[in-house]
């Protein structure tokens, strides 16, 4: 039997169960995720699509699914879904300064070995690709931190109708400085995980500081978890504007 | 009356900003601490510009460039020196060099007595995007997040650090199983990320418990898979950075992995029934149970998303590499996804499995300290 086969098998019995139908809906969210991301890497082959343009594309149809779909069209998640899109932006326009400059796009030294039966000249900006994978990397996590800022954001003011616009943004604040922490934990560790693997080989090669510190694959696995932190951070204030800004503008 | 109030606050800042300008400043000079002779491009002139495609008919450019580089270090410090870098329009493995960039070289020793030196371009010097990246990164968590962000780097800092000692004590004594290093240094990352965020109080406690059960619950669920299908469907050859037995290092990353977001399950569940249980001390633990299991509901998608795509995401150049040198696409995914969708199932079991365990912990915790109240 296959591996992945019986984890999934496992993972949505447990879903279904402890989740209900909700659990389902977010199980099946994955798969359409995945769906996206494949249909996305198909645009990315020809040359002349702008694989920034097409990551752009992706996101809303990711950022769409998962809250519209997993959870419903209302208010609260189209709240939630300008945020995302704006913050998106604002880190797209960072993301690309900092590859281009710091050249971290492509394959690293350590393993361009293993690539030598392959042609590397395909004609794809690389750059361009190294931007979209750290944003798809963070496009969930921002997501998740949008919607829980935005709905106790419509329960505050619905139980608290005459709340002022800059209290309503302060409070947002607060329930995102609770989430920033854990949020960028998970992260954290997620990266880590996948990259064990590489800090040994860095630990048993006797890389120095300096190496390590110029390395390709290094700084870009930097670039990537501290970038998608600065996502989840930045979403808050920006998730907290833009309920606190529409919110209060409608009681007026 | 402004900077009465807010003393400690411009303190803080006043040193952050001291310390950012103090290490840019020296990843900007540290030239001379490098063993590695380094250059900084001062002129650039492309040479050459040919369009070529590859077999799979694939086209790209090929440049050719001439740069002039003031080299920054050693014996021939403050000399110019000619290099030549070839690059291609889609970059995947080099890089196309402007004016103000340093690189590492290494000097043509044949060339040394004649006029200009000439010499090789091994690498590129950036450690200063590095450091940037970094403090951009801190700032805009403590400026977000306040204490709580200082706190989350802080945490950050601590975790990689001890990351970094428990894989040398591996190094060092490649005997005991990494599994096994990986799992005492789980307890103390558990340990410090919720003690550091959430202060030391009856919540963290309950929350550190749950996660410690609930990463082993489903470590063991998934390792039983691997073991009794044999691994089938993984495919351990496409790992990269292979220095290690490569199935004990897959293990300890599924343990790594899922950590945080166990970690992240484990104290929402916990902060808030502690919550609930505040406001309203009366409460049935029937209720409670009930409140629990909506709050896991709502996490539970977001959180098996945020994994997904943090594993995904980075197999995508691979994927382009592979697809268009014409690899059949179920065998380019299966070579280069397997092992993500494994660690991203493993992780979606822990959280999942982490809503109920950290449910009852947090329970367990109140019961308890209503028979000693």
């Amino acid at each position: 039997m296959n591996t992945l086969l019986i984890l999934a098998i496992i993972l949505f019995g447990l879903m279904a169960f402890v989740g209900g139908k909700k659990g389902v809906r977010s199980y099946f969210s994955l798969f359409i995720n995945f769906g996206i991301l494949l249909i996305m890497l198909f645009f990315m082959l020809d040359p002349k699509m702008n694989p920034i343009i097409l990551t752009l594309i992706a996101c809303v149809a990711i950022v769409s699914v998962n809250l519209f779909y997993v959870n419903e069209v209302n208010l609260k998640t189209k709240l939630a879904f300008v945020s995302t899109m704006a913050t998106l932006v604002i880190l797209f326009v960072f993301i690309y300064l900092m590859t281009n400059l710091s050249m971290i796009q492509g394959f690293g030294e350590e393993e361009i070995d293993e690539l030598a039966p392959y042609s590397l000249m395909i004609g794809i900006d690389f750059v361009k690709v190294g931007v979209s994978i750290v944003i798809i990397s963070t496009v969930g996590a921002m997501t998740d931190v949008a919607i829980a800022i935005s709905s106790p954001m419509r329960e505050l003011i619905y139980h608290n109708p005459s709340i002022e616009r800059k209290e309503l943004f302060t409070s947002g604040m607060r329930i995102g400085r609770d989430i920033l922490g854990t949020d960028t934990n998970t992260l954290f560790f997620a990266f880590i995980g996948s990259y064990l693997a590489l800090v040994l080989w860095f630990k048993d090669l006797s890389y120095s500081i300096g190496d390590i510190a110029n390395s390709r694959v290094f700084v870009a696995e930097v670039v990537t978890i501290l970038s998608a932190s600065i996502g989840i951070a930045l979403v808050i204030p920006v998730t907290s504007w833009v309920n606190a800004f529409y919110l209060t503008r409608k009681n007026e | 009356m402004f900077f009465q109030k807010h003393k400690k606050v411009i303190l803080f800042y006043s040193l952050l900003s001291l310390l950012c300008a103090a290490s840019l400043l020296f990843v900007y000079q540290n030239a001379a601490f490098y063993d590695r002779t380094i250059a900084k491009v001062v002129a650039t002139d492309r040479i050459e510009s040919e369009k070529v495609t590859d077999m799979h008919g694939n086209e790209d450019r090929q440049f050719t460039q001439k740069l002039v580089a003031e080299i920054l270090n050693g014996e021939e410090k403050g000399q110019q020196i000619e290099l030549l870098n070839d690059y291609s329009y889609s970059g995947a493995y080099d890089d196309e060099f402007r004016v103000g960039h340093e690189l590492f070289i290494s000097i043509d020793r044949a060339s040394v007595d004649k006029e200009a030196l000439t010499g090789e371009i091994t690498d590129i010097k950036r450690d200063k995007y590095l450091v940037m990246m970094i403090w951009v990164f801190v700032f805009t968590l403590v400026i977000v997040g306040k204490k709580q962000g200082f706190f989350s780097v802080i945490s950050l800092a601590v975790n990689a650090l001890l990351l970094s000692f428990a894989l040398d004590i591996y190094v060092r004594f490649p005997s005991i199983s990494l599994v096994l290093i990986c799992a005492i240094a789980a307890i103390f990352f558990t340990a410090i990320s919720l003690c550091l965020t959430n202060g030391l109080n009856e919540k963290t406690y309950a929350a550190i418990i749950a996660t410690l059960i609930g990463t082993i619950a489903s470590l063991t669920i998934t390792y039983f898979v691997i073991w009794i299908t044999d691994g089938n469907g993984l495919r351990y050859e496409e790992m990269q950075f292979l220095s290690r037995p490569y199935v004990m290092i897959f293990m300890a990353s599924l343990f790594v992995g899922s950590l945080g977001a166990v970690m992240d399950i484990a104290i929402t569940m916990s902060a808030s029934i502690f919550e609930i249980y505040e406001k309203n001390r009366e409460i049935s633990m029937e209720a409670l149970r009930k409140s629990g299991m909506a709050i896991g509901k709502d996490v539970m998608g977001t959180m098996t998303s945020i994994l997904f795509f943090v594993y995904i995401s980075g197999s995508l150049p691979m994927l382009i590499l592979y697809l268009k040198n014409a690899a059949p696409l179920g065998f380019t995914l299966s070579l280069n996804l397997s092992l993500e969708m494994a660690r991203a199932l493993a992780g979606g079991i822990g959280i999942v499995l982490t809503i109920p365990i950290g449910l009852y912990t947090a329970i367990f915790f109140i019961r308890r300290k209503q028979v000693r109240a």
